[in-house]
């Protein structure tokens, strides 16, 4: 049996079953508690992205209705739920701060990233490189639990003091010195410990992967064979592999300041504030492209599934993900134009910024010209892929307008940049997530899903997502700031259609929980290729779901396997 | 088929939901919120409307505070959002102007265009390229030309782009000169303190005014809208940056605390308040008026309610302003000045070689 | 494991990023960050025929009880001539206090060009309840900036300070967050 795997990477326990023609599944605590099984935890990972985002989102729907119409009305309420008694009007406006930085720290570290790369990551990059299971199934197994961990930490920072009122209000950014002494008070020390497991979590996710990848590929998967979605998940891993390290010791060097008296931000003990801002950029601005960069790998199987094509510029699409990567890590103070940096900075940073540009348009033009000539078929991941495409050309365009250092002297901190990035991450990453929701979920399930279900629940969010996000480009050109939780007269009117729309975006999402009870009452039962003749990478060549332990003979990719 | 059927009666049922939310969701915000505030808001929108007339009539009168406020009357929509606004303010300052001609005269119609060209693509190969159009697919996967093309065009929109981008910030960046005004502006929790080295060095620190029905957010600042010269509540404040008009004026910003950020949307102007640093720009505005803008950067609950208010005024009122002040001179910038400031100095040198001595060894004491 | 050392490496760097961005910042003058030179290095410089006008700023963190200004707001110097400028410092509270003083100058890309012999930011400064001090910081402007085609046109620099408490003072009883008004 050839394979190419080192034998030190392939599981130990793999030779217990090997004999075996049947499953051997565990019991129920040690399936799900104690897995090793790279399906199981993607399984686990998928559950908990969905359990945290809906946090996360409820977070966002406080937000929203507070900020329905001027004046403070809730946040005295939402404030005593998080156990503050008798809050003062700081303690009242403080809760503010709290949602704006759990719903950050949520949606980027225990949402997109779990469910992405945690989720999709685990099940299918095992199974398009035709490999038996991750590298480090143990270690994979960790990082779960330390995401798990991590949350929780997150999730009791907005219970205990932090400061003027109950929960760490210093934005998702955590800016020194807010975050040092200018917040007293255990809770940020938990939500910054909350970062560090969960970066140490994707730290080892990502060796696990590069490891995967790199030596677990089937006998005939050359480098450049790869299917793009694991192409997207290897940059992805060495992203996270280079940038999570610096957050940690950005974070680290933070709790240190608040608790053991260094000054590294600190300009009393000649440290820098906007040191921090580098540091943290350094890791942040790589960070965007670790939660859409996957996306992308998921819209180009649908896209090529559903136009029955290969993929348009395979090499391009490849090498344009790894640029995206490799500049991701030079333009990082494109989110600092305002903190007094000199003119030739300034001028490098908006330079560098627009080149990325170049490689996002090569990524979409490519998937226009997939579908160019191809015979296109508007199963559900279809509409929501190309919703992806328009959605995120939208988000990306604006950000050609806020990389002009320039101009971003007028749109930074306001709603713009809001409305920029959530089009690329909430309209962008959660459209590409529901894409490759709906692409793999009866792979997953072995069940179908409702197709009315899916195009509804994409019509109904794509409407409710632009309602939100687009009037919000409007605010921010009339330059109401982020992170506000109250706004004068003026502001109103958007901001309540804004409003209206996250429930329109909200009740897309009541469809979509109908379309998944749907499909495990009612649901057909899924064939090993549901999607036909245009899907052609090695999940397809399995049962749905897939067997416990897949490929024990290792798959053979011929010369003319399509990528 | 099955999508153009499912897309009916998507958008069927969407509709019906969207305007049965609509529905629901207008006046269930307007009831839910707590009644006083939302009388609050009624209150204040009758006020914008009706208080400069009102209050101007009876304002020597006992609704007036102690004294009458001598300040400037904003303009209504100038300097300030304008309800349902879709741009960019309209701009007052000498690189404001062009700012706004770069938004909207090159990125917007670019960022426009591709995006219709990208809905267009995607709407063409949707109507061309479907299973019933075309049912069998081709199997072109390469295209060398069209691929160079999609990557030369783009890097030829940003060089256009780059080109007034850059000079834009050239401009940014050119230094004041050395008789230019300066102006400090401190960032502190919760208010701004503006602080006039060149005119007697006098302080002036800018509280928001209260707003109604709400708890007293700054203890001794009186409540918005009773005086005629109040802007939109939430935006002004007790004590304006006044500044002069039609010269360039160096702005220095610095913060006490932690970082915040000062920010005019109409004068094109944001610079990051950062603790024991000082960061400068050039500010030259065009007319006098009021400007709005509010802290831009995360500063602590009260973080909305920090905002800015400058007035601009002709250079003769500005220094008549100064004068007013306590401790306010405006010959700091003559010649007569200058010369003083020199001869000082000078005297201070001498002496303060024998201190430097001092100082160091105060230093080896501690 | 190469990936472990990659992820190891880049910790490293994070942390290592402090000092190295403070070096960085030293020699490059990054951030308005000024160069320190000895009496010996000040004593070789040329000096030019053209003046500059030098301001001088200062600021105390809020709640740190000292007085702190300027004995002049600007200064004309010719460039590659020391100059000296006072300060003074007021402890206005009833304790001996220690404070340490940031500093940088704008425009920020003339940092490079401002060179400090002397100055009272070089050491922590010690004052005792009520007394006041005067201090000195010896500078002058580099020739070289008459040859930078970008700071060529500079007609004014500043030099601010911002006096703060020495970490550890914090704790005693010096209140650094807000006060929530």
């Amino acid at each position: 049996m050839a394979t190419t795997a080192p034998p030190e990477s392939i599981p130990a326990h793999s030779d217990d079953h090997a004999h075996d023609d049947h499953d051997h599944k565990p019991a129920f605590f040690a399936r799900w508690f104690m897995s090793t099984n790279h399906k199981d935890i993607g399984t686990l990972y998928l559950i908990f992205a969905i359990f945290a985002g809906l946090i996360g989102g409820a977070f966002s729907g406080m937000m929203r209705v507070e900020l329905a119409e001027p004046g403070i009305q809730y946040l005295d309420t939402f404030a005593r739920w998080f156990g503050a008694v008798d809050p003062d009007f700081n303690a009242t406006l403080h809760t503010w701060n709290v949602l704006i930085t759990a719903h950050g720290l949520i949606m980027v570290f225990f949402m997109v990233m779990p469910a992405i790369i945690g989720g999709f990551g685990n099940w299918f990059v095992p199974l398009m490189i035709g490999a038996p299971d991750m590298a480090f199934p143990r270690m994979n197994n960790i990082s779960f639990w330390m995401t798990v961990a991590g949350f929780c930490s997150l999730l009791i920072s907005a219970f205990v003091p932090g400061g003027l009122g109950i929960g760490s209000g210093v934005g998702w950014t955590v800016y020194a010195p807010l975050s040092t002494y200018g917040s007293q008070g255990p809770s940020t020390d938990f939500a910054i410990f909350a970062l560090h497991l969960a970066g140490a979590a994707s730290i080892m996710g990502a060796i696990n992967f590069i490891t995967t990848i790199l030596n677990m590929r089937a006998p005939g998967m050359t480098i450049h064979k790869m299917p793009l979605f694991v192409w997207s998940v290897l940059v992805t891993a060495f992203l996270l592999l280079l940038a999570l390290p610096v957050l940690a010791a950005a974070i680290t060097m933070l709790i240190t300041d608040r608790n053991f008296g260094t000054t590294f931000f600190d300009p009393a003990g000649g440290g820098d504030p906007v040191l921090y801002q580098h540091l943290f950029w350094f890791f942040g601005h790589p960070e965007v492209y670790i939660m859409i960069l996957p996306g992308f790998g998921i819209i180009s199987h649908i896209v090529a599934t559903f136009s029955k094509k290969p993929v348009f510029g395979y090499l391009g699409m490849a090498y344009a993900m790894v640029a995206i990567g490799v500049v991701g890590f030079i333009v990082w103070a494109h989110h600092m134009y305002t903190t007094g940096m000199s003119v030739n900075t300034k001028m490098y940073f908006t330079a560098a910024t627009m080149v990325i540009a170049v490689p996002t348009g090569i990524k979409i033009f490519s998937w226009v010209a997939t579908m160019w000539g191809g015979s296109l078929e508007f199963k559900s991941p279809m509409v929501w892929a190309m919703g992806f495409i328009f959605l995120f050309t939208v988000g990306g365009v604006t950000g050609v307008v806020l990389a002009n250092g320039g101009v971003d002297d007028v749109l930074h901190d306001t709603y713009y940049v809001v409305a920029h990035f959530h089009y690329v991450l909430s309209l962008g990453a959660v459209t590409a997530l529901f894409a490759g929701f709906y692409y793999w979920f009866p792979k997953m399930s072995g069940r179908m899903h409702s197709e009315f279900l899916s195009h509804l629940h994409f019509w109904v969010f794509f409407v409710g997502v632009n309602t939100i996000f687009f009037p919000q480009h409007f605010l921010g050109l009339q330059g109401m700031p982020r992170r506000y939780p109250d706004y004068a007269e003026a502001y109103a009117y958007w901001n309540e259609i804004s409003t209206i729309g996250y429930m329109i975006m909200a009740a897309s999402l009541v469809i979509w929980f109908a379309n998944i009870i749907y499909a495990f009452t009612a649901g057909k039962k899924a064939e090993d290729n549901y999607w036909g003749e245009g899907a052609t990478t090695l999940e397809w060549t399995l049962s749905s779901p897939p067997p416990f332990h897949q490929f024990e003979t290792l798959p053979v990719i011929d010369e003319k396997a399509v990528h | 088929m099955i999508f153009g059927k499912h897309a009916r009666a998507a958008s069927r049922s969407l509709l019906a939901l969207g305007m049965g939310l609509a529905l629901f969701a207008a006046p269930q915000a307007a009831t839910a919120a707590n009644p006083a505030a939302a009388s609050a808001a009624l209150a204040e929108q009758a006020q914008v409307d009706d208080a400069a007339v009102a209050a101007e009539a009876q304002a020597s009168e006992a609704s007036a505070p102690a004294a009458p406020i001598d300040r400037m009357k904003p303009t209504e929509g100038k300097g300030m959002p304008v309800a349902k606004g879709l741009g960019l303010q309209d701009q007052y300052s000498k690189l404001g102007g062009y700012g706004a001609w770069i938004h909207d005269a090159v990125l917007m119609p670019i960022i426009t265009v591709i995006s219709l060209f990208v809905l267009f693509l995607l709407i063409w190969v949707v109507a061309r390229y479907n299973r019933r159009a075309n049912p069998v697919a081709s199997k072109t996967s390469h295209n060398t030309l069209i691929e160079v093309i999609w990557i030369l065009v783009p890097v030829l929109i940003l060089a256009g782009i780059a080109v007034p981008s850059i000079d834009l910030l050239a401009k940014q960046f050119k230094p004041a000169g050395a008789d230019a005004l300066t102006v400090k502006v401190t960032g502190n929790q919760w208010n701004w303190s503006y602080t006039y080295p060149d005119n007697g060095e006098f302080e002036l620190v800018s509280n928001m005014l209260n707003l109604p029905n709400y708890p007293t957010i700054n203890n001794g600042v009186r409540v918005v809208k009773t005086d005629p010269s109040d802007g939109p509540a939430q935006l002004e404040v007790d004590n304006r940056l006044v500044l002069p008009v039609g010269e360039p004026i160096r702005m220095q910003i610095t913060a006490s605390d932690v970082i915040h950020s000062f920010a005019v949307p109409s004068l094109w102007f944001k610079l990051d308040a950062v603790p024991g640093r000082i960061n400068e720009k050039t500010l030259q505005i065009d007319e006098p008026g009021v400007y709005y803008g509010q802290c831009s950067e995360l500063c602590g609950p009260k973080h909305g309610y920090m905002p800015i208010a400058i007035e601009a005024l002709p250079r003769d009122e500005y220094n008549a302003w100064v004068l007013k002040q306590a401790g306010g001179v405006i010959d700091g910038q003559d010649e007569a000045g200058q010369a003083a400031d020199d001869a000082a100095g000078a005297e201070a040198d001498a002496p303060a070689e024998g201190e430097a001595a001092q100082t160091e060894s105060q230093a080896n004491d501690a | 494991m190469i990936a472990l050392i990659a992820a190891a490496a880049m910790l490293g760097l994070g942390y290592a990023s402090v000092p190295l961005y403070r070096l960085f910042c030293q020699v490059t003058g990054f951030g308005g960050t000024t160069q320190r030179v000895t009496e010996a290095e000040a004593q070789t410089v040329a000096v030019a025929s053209k003046t500059i006008s030098v301001r001088f700023d200062a600021n105390v963190e809020r709640g740190f009880p000292w007085e702190f200004r300027p004995t002049q707001t600007t200064d004309t110097v010719t460039i590659g001539a020391r100059d000296m400028t006072v300060y003074v410092a007021k402890n206005t509270s009833d304790t001996p206090i220690t404070g340490t003083a940031t500093f940088n100058v704008e425009p920020a890309y003339v940092g490079k060009y401002f060179n400090k012999v002397q100055c009272f930011c070089f050491t922590e400064q010690t004052l005792r309840a009520g007394q006041e001090m005067r201090m000195p910081v010896l500078y002058y402007v580099d020739p070289a900036i008459l040859e930078d085609p970008e700071a060529r046109d500079v007609e004014q620099i500043t030099l601010s300070y911002t006096f703060h408490p020495i970490a550890g003072e914090t704790a005693n009883g010096l209140d650094r967050t807000a006060s929530g008004s």
